[in-house]
């Protein structure tokens, strides 16, 4: 079978309720419509979502629902979709959404401030998304992810475990405009 | 609700600078800084870079001194109105004035606003508004006489009392013609007023709010804001801001104003504080 994977990051500035009189992410803003646009029309019944859980701080604070269920919520509805969105792969799924970010510790003024190890850890996934090298994503390190302040590592890792071989890779977007790693990625797979 | 400022069509949820520009020798603030055309015309180009929508010309002060004359008033203002007209295609231009004569003269040459800054003195002048389509600011004085300075004037409600005059003005002025959409109403603060009457019509200007008519507020540094923090005129900035900002939150539309740029940055400051506005950009915490 074929399988269809957009993977964007859950940034919540890209929320409408958190737009400005500008758009600080203009260019992300455009790759993730178009990604998702391109799974949804690809995948129009029913997608998957993988990201992380509610992070719970925020749950503790009143908010219990995922940033990255709000995020693949949001843009959905922006790219027309009308399907199903579940959070558990079934092996007939066709689409998957993977709501994934690297690491936000990549400079004095990112979130996290600068980590030295950000680099690395962002370069070996961007490569491995572009390649499609399920073997990396595979054995990434969720712990040094976690420290990183990276998100949905655990996402990634499971599109690597079951989505099929890859067989085309398109980079939407790959930046980090406030210090933090964001790709655009879709991929093909055939299992 | 949307206004209609002449040629100016401005959003519900806008707010205006209307820049001061005096052609006058003698006002309080600028002591006669852009009597020389030339310098009211610079004022102009600056007020305009500066961000204002409106720019409010006036010929006479308000304060009692020797007597202007309509014909005076016209030599000092129509001119400078066609001259301004034909410089700023899109700028809304007010002229402040009581008099109908004057007003007739400034719409003929393509003034937007009357404003009626002596609350209705003149009955005629809402006509005049009526009659070029132009917008009527409606202002509250408790009925004194142009270029008086109130003495011993006391009202029961000082806030109720605008809200009847004005109101009433502006229903005037939309049955004699004016567009809904072209009237506004001012407080009018220290205009027939002590510095307590100000003072409260600033603490409840939402109940003018209220009453739906847009509301166009005129502090900038007046004797209210002195009397209340002490402090001659050129000092009185910062007062007049707090009493912007007090206005802003409570949902005023047009600011007159001779401070453009600092008056802009605290309405829209305040303006996003009460969800009205959102923020040029937001970031932080969101990346």
């Amino acid at each position: 079978m074929t399988r269809f994977v957009a993977l964007v990051p859950p940034v919540p500035a890209l929320l409408p309720g958190y737009a400005g009189l500008g758009d600080p992410l203009p260019d992300l803003r455009k790759a993730v419509l178009e990604a998702v646009t391109w799974l949804a029309e690809r995948s129009p019944a029913r997608l998957v979502m993988l990201g992380d859980g509610p992070d719970p701080a925020n749950v503790a604070r009143g908010v219990s629902v995922s940033l990255a269920r709000r995020i693949a919520d949001s843009l959905l509805g922006e790219a027309g979709f009308t399907g199903e969105l579940v959070e558990t792969l079934d092996e007939g799924d066709a689409g998957l959404l993977i709501l994934a970010n690297g690491s936000a510790r990549r400079g004095e003024r990112a979130p996290g401030h600068l980590d030295d190890r950000a680099f690395a850890y962002d370069a070996l996934i961007e490569h491995a998304l572009a390649d499609g090298d399920r073997q990396t994503l595979r054995g990434l390190d969720s712990e040094l992810g976690s420290d990183l302040m990276a998100s949905g590592i655990g996402a990634i890792k499971q599109l690597a475990t079951s989505a099929g071989d890859v067989v085309d890779s398109t980079a939407l977007y790959a930046g980090d405009p406030f210090g933090v790693r964001y790709w655009v990625v879709t991929w093909e797979c055939v299992s | 609700m949307t206004l209609k400022l002449g040629r100016g069509e401005f959003a519900d949820d806008a707010t205006l600078m209307m820049a001061i520009v005096n052609r006058t020798p003698d006002s309080f603030y600028d002591k006669g800084a852009t009597w020389a055309e030339d310098k009211a015309f610079d004022r102009v180009d600056q007020v305009v870079d500066e961000g204002a929508q409106i720019v409010d010309i006036g010929g006479i002060k308000a304060a009692p001194g020797a007597e202007i004359d309509a014909t005076e008033e016209r030599r000092r203002v129509v001119g400078f109105v066609a001259r301004l007209r034909s410089a700023y295609p899109e700028l809304v231009i007010s002229v402040d004035t009581w008099r109908a004569e004057v007003g007739r003269a400034v719409c003929a040459e393509g003034a937007d606003v009357l404003n009626d800054a002596w609350g209705g003195f003149d009955p005629a002048l809402a006509e005049v508004a009526a009659e070029y389509d132009a917008a009527l600011v409606c202002t509250h004085t408790g009925g004194v006489t142009p270029r008086t300075r109130p003495h011993r004037v006391e009202y029961a409600d000082v806030v109720a009392d605008a809200i009847v005059s004005t109101v009433g003005q502006a229903e005037r002025a939309v049955s004699l013609g004016v567009d809904p959409r072209s009237v506004l109403i001012d407080p009018a603060h220290d205009f027939g007023k002590n510095t307590w009457h100000s003072l409260e019509l600033t603490k409840r200007l939402g109940e003018m709010i209220a009453t739906g008519w847009p509301v166009l507020v005129s502090l900038s540094n007046k004797d209210f804001v002195g009397e209340t923090l002490d402090l001659p005129v050129g000092e009185r900035l910062t007062g007049t801001l707090a009493a912007t900002a007090v206005a802003a939150l409570h949902g005023a539309r047009v600011y007159r104003v001779h401070e453009v740029a600092q008056t802009r940055e605290v309405v829209d400051m305040v303006w996003s504080i009460a969800g009205r506005r959102r923020p040029a950009h937001a970031v932080r915490g969101l990346a």
